[in-house]
């Protein structure tokens, strides 16, 4: 079975991130990129998943990423993926996310899949919207929010959030599952991972070989973003200094009285 | 774009508030644009909820009330919504950023080639296009954005934030037929871990616990106590979802959930950055902490410096006073 992990690079959390006014995209020059910390459940769970069916089943990593991203993919190459291909192309510069989950489908029909696994959301952008929308490009089932996968008789079984529980729900391969960080703890790469993943493959696609038929980019996107602006900063509040807790308590109450709150 | 279609999310017999507020937000962007709004609702007790929706501003009402749905997950509603859609020709389409809004909008805007504008937290018409507002890098920037080389589009919106507008519209029903299709996907049960709790996404009061709670035990007792005596929920910061003290669905922050509730109490939490930006368009921001050197002192409405722990248990307690004489 071959299981891909689409994965996205962002600016390291930490980073002080910020807007292009000209170009209205996101500044990812001078700041260091990194694996969306979401992904990696992703790709911890794929491992599992091979590990367990040991049936010579494969995990390839996709990313669409500028050429200099090729270096953090390999990080995910050295947590133990065989295998990784990337898509990089001038011409994806300033996709939407319509436009992103068009040509990642694509690419990833491409290359055949059994299982697509994604985090449940980037760092950066947040929407969450991906997974259903690279699910429906690629016209399988979307199992989102999953804490717990397990593929028996040909079928993704998962334990799927929700606000207040869980459910479990199951599609038939080929399926799509985004993978929430309750679901396992993603491993370091160890030594020997990272010098193996030197020598793994990392394959490049550009858009002359999807043969897509819409325009992607900014030109082919669905949103347009028109302006930025900057929020007024919250200011301090008061600071009450409490000796116990009835005076505490008291402080806080008549605070929310006096915005009607209480 | 001319109309606006809502999704309508629900759970035993009832809407949920964000899905009103949908719906509301819908209804003011129809009337900018000069078209009508349709409100879509499928699934078991779908025609309980319909009936209920008379209540809001909605022209159309379209219902698929069938209790077999419920093993299918969302795919039913995914088809209803999108069916609406191109019935209802070029139009906005409006769901509330939730686990269940975000997986049925995506997927109708993939089928409908069509953008999303996620955690939208404004809608406006200019010049006939449909702009969204959107908070962006941890609030710090707001982006205006529109759609575009599409006749439809997706707006998510943040629960919390779009008022809800109680005058009733035409609210004619229509019954959607069922597809007759045999769905891939099968919800084989379905556990309530927290059946009366609120998720932090939608609550207006959130209660949150972080590093000072030193346990899990604040999490079950005293915060769960505190936000209870609101009507509210309880959210963490990460290093109590990463000690282990509480499961992730309630996390506030970068790696967890951006919310903007009415008000948030942000118990033994130092308000670093990774989760400012996960609760800094809360309306009113209260702290409390044992240490008034704590970076949420620089944007908190009011800071209590005390013990968290002598100080939540009395507060519950006024607060359930000064809610019962109220009520």
């Amino acid at each position: 079975m071959k299981i891909v992990v689409t994965v996205k690079l962002v600016p390291d959390t930490n980073a002080d991130k910020r807007i292009d006014p000209a170009t209205k995209r996101l500044v990812r020059s001078g700041v260091d990129i990194v694996l969306n910390p979401f992904d990696e459940y992703a790709i911890e769970a794929a491992l599992q998943l091979r590990d367990k069916l040991a049936d010579g089943s494969t995990v390839t990593i996709f990313s669409m990423t500028p050429e200099n991203g090729r270096e953090v993919v390999r990080k995910a190459l050295a947590m133990g993926a065989d295998d990784a291909v990337i898509l990089s192309d001038p011409g994806l510069a300033g996709s939407d996310l319509w436009a992103t989950a068009y040509a990642i489908a694509h690419a990833i029909r491409a290359g055949g899949f059994d299982l697509v696994l994604t985090g449940t959301q980037s760092t950066d952008a947040i929407s969450g919207d991906l997974p259903g929308m690279l699910a429906e490009n690629l016209g399988i089932s979307a199992l989102t929010y999953a804490r717990e996968l397990d593929i028996t008789g040909g079928r993704l079984r998962v334990k799927r959030e929700t606000e207040t529980g869980y459910q479990t729900v199951s599609a038939p391969l080929p399926a799509l599952a985004s993978v929430t960080k309750s679901a396992n703890e993603p491993r370091y790469p160890s030594l020997k991972g990272i010098m193996g993943a030197k020598k793994k493959a990392i394959a490049t696609l550009a858009l002359a070989d999807l043969g897509l038929t819409e325009a992607v980019g900014s030109d082919g996107s669905r949103t347009e973003v028109l302006e930025l602006a900057t929020p007024p900063a919250r200011e301090r509040g008061r600071t009450v200094t409490a000796a116990d807790g009835p005076e505490g308590a008291r402080a806080v109450v008549e605070f929310l009285k006096s915005r009607q709150l209480l | 774009m001319k109309n606006a279609v809502a999704f309508v999310e629900h759970k035993n017999g009832a809407a949920r508030r964000s899905s009103i507020e949908a719906l509301c937000a819908a209804r003011a962007a129809a009337d900018a644009l000069g078209g009508t709004v349709h409100a879509v609702v499928a699934g078991p007790q779908a025609a309980a909820v319909a009936a209920a929706l008379k209540a809001y501003p909605v022209d159309r009402i379209h219902v698929l009330d069938d209790a077999a749905l419920a093993t299918a997950g969302v795919d039913p509603q995914v088809d209803a919504l999108e069916s609406v859609a191109r019935a209802a020709g070029p139009s906005l389409l409006v769901v509330a950023n939730t686990m269940i809004g975000r997986d049925v909008g995506s997927r109708v805007a993939a089928r409908l080639a069509a953008g999303v504008n996620a955690d939208v937290t404004g809608i406006t018409v200019q010049d006939g296009r449909v702009v969204c507002l959107s908070p962006k890098l941890g609030g710090t920037t707001i982006t205006s954005c529109a759609f575009k080389n599409s006749d439809y589009g997706v707006a998510a919106i943040r629960p919390n934030v779009f008022p809800v507008d109680a005058r009733a519209g035409a609210g004619e029903l229509v019954t959607l037929a069922p597809s007759g299709k045999t769905y891939a996907v099968t919800v084989e049960d379905e556990v309530e871990e927290a059946a009366a709790e609120l998720g932090v996404e939608e609550a207006s009061v959130v209660v949150s616990g972080g590093r000072g709670m030193g346990g899990p035990e604040p999490f079950t007792g005293m915060l769960h106590d505190l936000a209870e005596a609101f009507g509210g929920a309880v959210g963490a910061s990460r290093a109590a979802v990463d000690a282990g003290w509480i499961s992730h669905g309630h996390q506030v922050g970068q790696t967890g959930k951006t919310i903007s509730p009415q008000l948030y109490v942000a118990v033994g939490i130092s308000g670093a950055i990774q989760h400012k930006v996960g609760m800094r368009t809360a309306a009113t921001i209260v702290a409390i902490n044992k240490d008034a050197g704590v970076p949420i002192a620089d944007f908190a409405d009011l800071l209590v410096v005390g013990d968290a722990f002598a100080i939540v248990p009395e507060l519950t307690k006024l607060v359930r006073e000064a809610k019962a004489v109220h009520a």
